[in-house]
């Protein structure tokens, strides 16, 4: 960043950083070493007559100990697998199929986003109850017509569904970014690949995809970072249910602190959380960096 | 160049195609807000179109959820933009000793999840009493806010061309008039659109305002929310709700798509 400094003398210009280092500082950074001492406390807010206790690592032995928490982190990565390549594949198989000019294209790649756009609470509920509901929704009227049982989304199959809901409403975002990638690529590239004869699919992966990887590294960090912080959708649609078989991280802190007002143990949960989210972004960079 | 003329017309009417299957839950719930409480639970297109929801929907409750909304909402830009854009300025043309350091530590404050920092900033609220007070929202997405927004702000700081930058010292002009007069106009598009993003993430977010509010503060996503369990058959009511609720931030995405993209590759597409 070598950018001209003007006027160097006496510079102390910095100072206009101060005030949001503070306050992001303040929000963020001391909260969370904050929740870390928390973590290894004994405290429920709701009988103060137990008062607050220091309880050594036996939240964290508690949690790496319970069933529920390795279903809930199976999910967490289940979540995070299916639903990154998932949109990642939507988003590049849609970002050719837009990448070209047509009468109301960009309308209609417009509709194409909306999803990103709307507020998950709302989409979450529509989807659960005009679409997915077994005995009302679209899905009993189509299931009828074709004379098989109404598909039972919210019992058996409730992580795929809010898999589903992810991918739908993510996909759009990594679309935004890839096909703006695709813009990018020169014509007369993909016009002398056609001459040499390179049909569609071997012009996608031979030169298409490596042009526009850093596009997808991109979407996919994006795209990592906020689908595993997913709550919104979770909540107004299965509720991390039944039992714990659709939860996620992020729902299972949310659970315990707010149904159970056990800080420590939410708490605990959070900086697990944390440290997973690093642990999984640190492996994604260095898998995406590797060979630059 | 015939065949090549058809694949052309059947993969722009399969573009369509994929577009309208993909939003076809938006465009079902703004249909269904049309249709009486009796005909919303069957499918079809089929019926006497009514504004009647719409009517029972638009009432104190939803207009008190609505003006919080919007409080919240404007107030978490406005304080926004008022702490990002300088920090944008401050990472790119002041003498720091490791801009990128500083640019950095923002940016990895986005990866940080909500619930890592929620329980003592809930506790501190309820001893503040603040619990239920807009001012509890706007503190928390302001602390999401500003990091993003200097992420995208810093980006277009750093295409201002050097010779602007110089030619406006070069002509006299002090720190403050060449940050206003050359600098804001250039990267003005840009903060827009950041701002408009911070708003789009606002106005839908759900997780804080979920946990910090319950009646007298909460936003229009709580309200959502409710249909969950309280209202959950009228739903032609909940449909009509809905709609009203994501016009704005689908309309703002509208507009604010193309600078969103190129806010969000700009340094990580190029560095």
């Amino acid at each position: 960043m070598s950018k001209p400094k003007i006027n160097k003398k006496k510079d102390n210009s910095t100072r206009v950083l101060l005030p949001a280092v503070i306050f992001v500082a303040a929000v963020t950074q001391v909260p969370f070493v904050v929740t870390i001492i928390f973590s290894f406390l004994k405290w429920n807010v709701k009988r103060p007559d137990l008062g607050i206790k220091f309880n050594g690592l036996k939240n964290f032995v508690d949690i790496l100990t319970s069933k529920n928490f390795y279903i809930v982190l199976k999910n967490t990565l289940v979540i995070i697998v299916v639903c990154l390549i998932l949109c990642t594949v939507f988003a590049i198989l849609f970002g050719e199929l837009f990448n070209r000019k047509f009468p109301g294209g960009y309308f209609f790649r417009t509709l194409f986003v909306m999803p990103y756009f709307a507020m998950d609470s709302v989409v979450g509920i529509v989807w659960k109850t005009l679409l997915l509901n077994p005995s009302m929704g679209l899905n009993y009227y189509i299931c009828k017509f074709f004379g098989i049982q109404p598909i039972d989304f919210f019992g058996k199959h409730s992580l795929i569904t809010v898999m589903i809901l992810i991918i739908w409403q993510w996909a759009p975002f990594f679309f935004l970014i890839i096909i703006a990638g695709l813009q990018n690529i020169p014509d007369d590239v993909t016009e002398s690949a056609k001459i040499d004869g390179a049909n569609g699919i071997k012009r996608l992966v031979s030169i298409d995809i490596p042009i526009i990887k850093k596009h997808i590294v991109t979407a996919m960090t994006l795209g990592l970072i906020n689908i595993l912080k997913v709550f919104g959708l979770v909540y107004v649609t299965t509720q991390g249910g039944p039992g714990v078989s659709s939860a996620n991280l992020p729902y299972l802190t949310y659970r315990t602190i707010f149904y159970d007002w056990s800080v420590g143990k939410a708490a605990a949960i959070a900086v697990i959380t944390v440290v997973i989210t690093l642990f999984i972004t640190q492996k994604f960079f260095n898998a995406t960096n590797k060979d630059e | 160049m015939r065949k090549r003329k058809i694949k052309h017309v059947l993969l722009c009417l399969l573009a369509i195609v994929v577009a309208l299957i993909w939003v076809f839950p938006i465009i079902y719930m703004i249909i269904s807000s049309f249709k009486t409480e009796t005909d919303v639970v069957v499918p079809g297109i089929i019926f006497s179109p009514t504004i009647e929801n719409y009517r029972a929907v638009l009432s104190d409750t939803f207009f008190k959820y609505l003006g919080n909304s919007i409080l919240i909402t404007l107030g978490t830009v406005i304080i926004t933009v008022l702490l990002a854009v300088p920090a944008g300025y401050g990472i790119v043309f002041t003498p720091l000793k490791n801009p990128n350091s500083v640019y950095f530590w923002f940016v990895s404050t986005t990866f940080l999840p909500a619930i890592a920092v929620i329980i003592p900033v809930y506790l501190i609220f309820q001893k503040a009493g603040l619990v239920d007070n807009p001012i509890a929202l706007i503190i928390l997405y302001c602390g999401a806010g500003v990091p993003l927004m200097i992420w995208l702000v810093t980006n277009f700081f750093k295409e201002i061309p050097t010779e602007v930058v110089e030619a406006a010292s070069l002509d006299g002009c002090n720190r403050l008039q060449a940050f206003w007069k050359i600098m804001i106009p250039l990267v003005r598009n840009g903060i827009f659109s950041a701002a408009l993003l911070v708003f789009i993430i606002t106005w839908n977010e759900f997780f804080f305002a979920v946990t910090v509010t319950y009646t007298e503060a909460a936003t229009l996503p709580v309200y959502m929310s409710k249909y969950m369990t309280q209202q959950g058959y009228f739903w032609g009511k909940m449909c009509a709700t809905g709609t009203l609720i994501c016009i704005i931030p689908i309309i703002l995405g509208f507009f604010t798509q193309k600078s969103l993209v190129k806010g969000l590759t700009s340094g990580s597409v190029k560095g």
